[in-house]
């Protein structure tokens, strides 16, 4: 009884036709007015998944990855283009919340016509009505009619009479999120129980907090397919790893196509300031205002830079990866000696971490015409967020040559799920 | 197709409550409200009683009754073919968020027109009465000849409603279908009017009998004529055939024609 299978798929695929100008009337079908063309969207491939009684199981993925189209293929609002599905028991589904709601009907007459699309009788409903409005926390507003509710108190009543049912398997579709935090705990308590009661419970969202806490089993899909699935905690932690690295490279992307675009537009700023800046030979050199830029310019960062471990110019960093900064300088007037200066702020300007090459104890008092400064990291420790980086020259007095607060920000993403600033490399040990 | 039915008949809790809530809401927090569903019929009447008889110089006898008991079918027929061929598209959130059974929707369009002429009924009796027409005990065939209008209106109403997910402007031929139909359907005149040959050939119209019928019970106070309303049962349920698969066909790419 206990391994049964009661939802059960079999190399199911669902197609969707995109059509590029599609045909609406009878009058524009016959008459050919528009092209008949379409793209064949997969929205799942040859998929297949047996789910047992009593397991709760998430469904997890990026947007379009197939998630909801499932979950309709098990509700049978869509059917498969192949394959099957076998679903043994009554399913209910919150996926749609105030379904049929009337606005000018009250609270209670709602959740009459509410409850009866989700097919319940009316003998049911009496049995249920005093449950459901005493979890909708509406009170004596339950008689005034819904268009009189504020959008909370509409999604909480909807809430409560979806979630009031007594259902065998449970599809739920990133509802979860409703109401204020109390009454988010009372849903999951609910759930809860209905996993206590042996329901079957489907579930789709992005809170993967809440995934891991009440799912037994974690299905990752992507592109219509299964990437993996098992125990809750060890598909997040792939799954979140995976979404990490993603990240990073789509930032990366974003960065070198921003950046290669941006050069052009500053050559055009330089062409109106002509004769300020007619001096420097250098398109890149961005403009900073006087309260984050100072100094004498006797010694002038003409770029600074974050490399990534592939080397590339980036904003974006993977925790636990090396990286560089490089400041370009340009040398006008030679002084006794440098310093060459890089820190890391919070995005609210708070310092993490600074350095200098005279805290490194190098004494620099010769200096090239123009070269590059590169302070390099074996490991990046920082944790995900972001960070504002400075870059700074000095003479030997410490006197201001080009000193540059906050360059550019910059984004790092940990797969350390730890809080403040810094990993801190560790074991617990229980004694 | 047992299942079906049974799966209908679980579901007949929405049935009923779509119903109450569409007869509630058209009226809801309007000024005379519920008194609405009588309005539009008797106005239709007072029209039409001084339009025929006194502008057209119509002579049937007693002819607000004899248009009155022809026009609420009518009003039936047409009103439930308008609102159901939408019914779908109109419940679009439902079908594309929630599995039910889809035939309910063109149903409870079709049942609450049914409730609106039953509403009316109580006009038709009470206009009767003060006519004084002679009741006789064939007015007990009424559920039935408005039986088979239900089946003929249903079977018309699954087919609209399932081709009007996909073409659109099918809402206007049948708004164009219904207008033609009304002046081949003897309704505002007698079937008599019209010259013998099309006068057979309308003859095939499965509406005429249905409307004459609910004129001999109610009216004329005889039995309805039974070979001919068995024409009307049999075209009837060809068409709530033809309906209810085409219907099977096209409702499971409703949610992604929608």
């Amino acid at each position: 009884m206990k391994d049964q299978t009661v939802i059960s798929i079999k190399n199911v695929t669902k197609t969707f036709k995109i059509y590029r100008d599609k045909p609406v009337s009878l009058k524009e079908k016959v008459l050919k007015l528009r092209s008949n063309e379409y793209s064949t969207f997969y929205a799942l491939k040859n998929l297949s998944l047996d789910i047992r009684r009593g397991e709760t199981i998430g469904l997890i993925g990026h947007n379009g990855c197939g998630k909801s189209t499932l979950l309709k293929l098990i509700t049978k609002i869509l059917y498969p283009d192949q394959g099957t599905i076998t679903v043994n028991g009554k399913i209910s589904s919150l996926i749609e919340l105030g379904a049929g709601f009337h606005p000018d009907f009250t609270g209670r007459e709602n959740i009459y016509i509410n409850a009866s699309i989700f097919g319940l009788s009316k003998k049911e409903v009496d049995q249920r009505i005093d449950e459901i409005i005493r979890f909708s926390e509406l009170g004596k507003f339950i008689e005034n009619p819904v268009r009189t509710y504020s959008s909370g108190m509409y999604m909480k009543l909807a809430f409560s009479v979806a979630i009031n049912v007594n259902p065998e398997i449970l599809l739920i579709d990133e509802i979860l999120s409703v109401g204020d935090a109390n009454f988010q705990k009372k849903c999951l308590e609910k759930i809860e129980s209905f996993k206590r009661n042996g329901a079957t419970i489907v579930i789709v969202a992005h809170d993967l907090g809440t995934i891991e806490k009440i799912c037994d089993r974690v299905v990752w899909m992507n592109e219509g397919q299964i990437v993996r699935q098992g125990e809750a905690d060890q598909i997040i932690n792939l799954y979140i790893q995976h979404m990490n690295k993603q990240f990073v490279e789509q930032r990366q992307q974003e960065y070198l196509e921003i950046s290669s675009s941006g050069v052009g537009e500053k050559e055009e700023v330089e062409v109106t300031e002509a004769n300020e800046s007619s001096d420097t030979s250098t398109v890149d050199e961005p403009t900073f205002s006087e309260d984050v830029r100072w100094g004498s310019k006797e010694v002038e960062i003409t770029e600074a830079r974050i490399l990534n471990a592939e080397g590339k110019v980036t904003n974006v960093l993977m925790a636990g990866e090396p990286f560089c900064i490089e400041i370009d300088y340009k040398l006008n007037r030679e002084q006794k000696a440098y310093i060459f200066g890089t820190g890391i702020y919070t995005a609210d300007k708070v310092l993490v971490y600074g350095n200098n090459t005279q805290i490194a104890n190098l004494k620099i008092d010769r200096i090239n015409k123009r070269g590059t400064v590169r302070f390099k990291v074996k490991k990046c420790n920082l944790l995900s967020g972001t960070y504002k980086l400075n870059v700074a020259v000095v003479d030997g007095d410490h006197r201001a040559l080009d000193f540059i607060k906050y360059y550019m920000d910059f984004t790092v993403v940990s797969n350390d799920k730890a809080v403040g600033l810094f990993t801190i490399e560790h074991e617990w040990e229980i004694g | 197709m047992i299942n079906r039915i049974e799966e209908v008949w679980a579901y007949r809790g929405m049935l009923v409550s779509i119903v109450k809530r569409d007869l509630r809401s058209r009226y809801k927090g309007s000024f005379l409200g519920f008194l609405w569903t009588f309005v539009n019929p008797l106005l239709q009447l007072v029209v039409y009683s001084i339009v025929f008889p006194y502008i057209l110089k119509v002579t049937q006898e007693n002819y607000a009754m004899f248009l009155f008991i022809a026009l609420l079918p009518w009003i039936f027929f047409t009103s439930s073919l308008q609102g159901a061929t939408t019914s779908i598209v109109a419940g679009s959130n439902l079908v594309k968020k929630i599995y039910f059974p889809r035939i309910i929707l063109p149903l409870a369009a079709v049942s609450t027109n049914l409730m609106n002429y039953i509403y009316g009924l109580s006009i038709v009796f009470a206009a009767l009465l003060i006519t004084g027409v002679h009741l006789t005990v064939n007015v007990l065939w009424l559920p039935v000849v408005l039986l088979i209008e239900f089946i003929f209106i249903f079977g018309l109403a699954l087919i609209f409603s399932s081709l009007y997910v996909k073409y659109r402007d099918l809402e206007h031929i049948v708004n164009v279908l219904t207008f033609v139909w009304f002046y081949l359907t003897p309704i505002v005149f007698p079937i008599t009017i019209f010259p013998e040959q099309i006068g057979e050939m309308v003859g095939y119209n499965p509406m005429v009998p249905i409307i004459e019928s609910f004129r001999d019970i109610l009216l004329n106070g005889t039995p309805p004529d039974w070979n001919r309303l068995l024409y009307s049962l049999i075209i009837g349920v060809i068409v709530l055939i033809v309906g209810v698969l085409l219907f099977e066909k096209c409702e499971k790419t409703f949610a992604e024609e929608l």
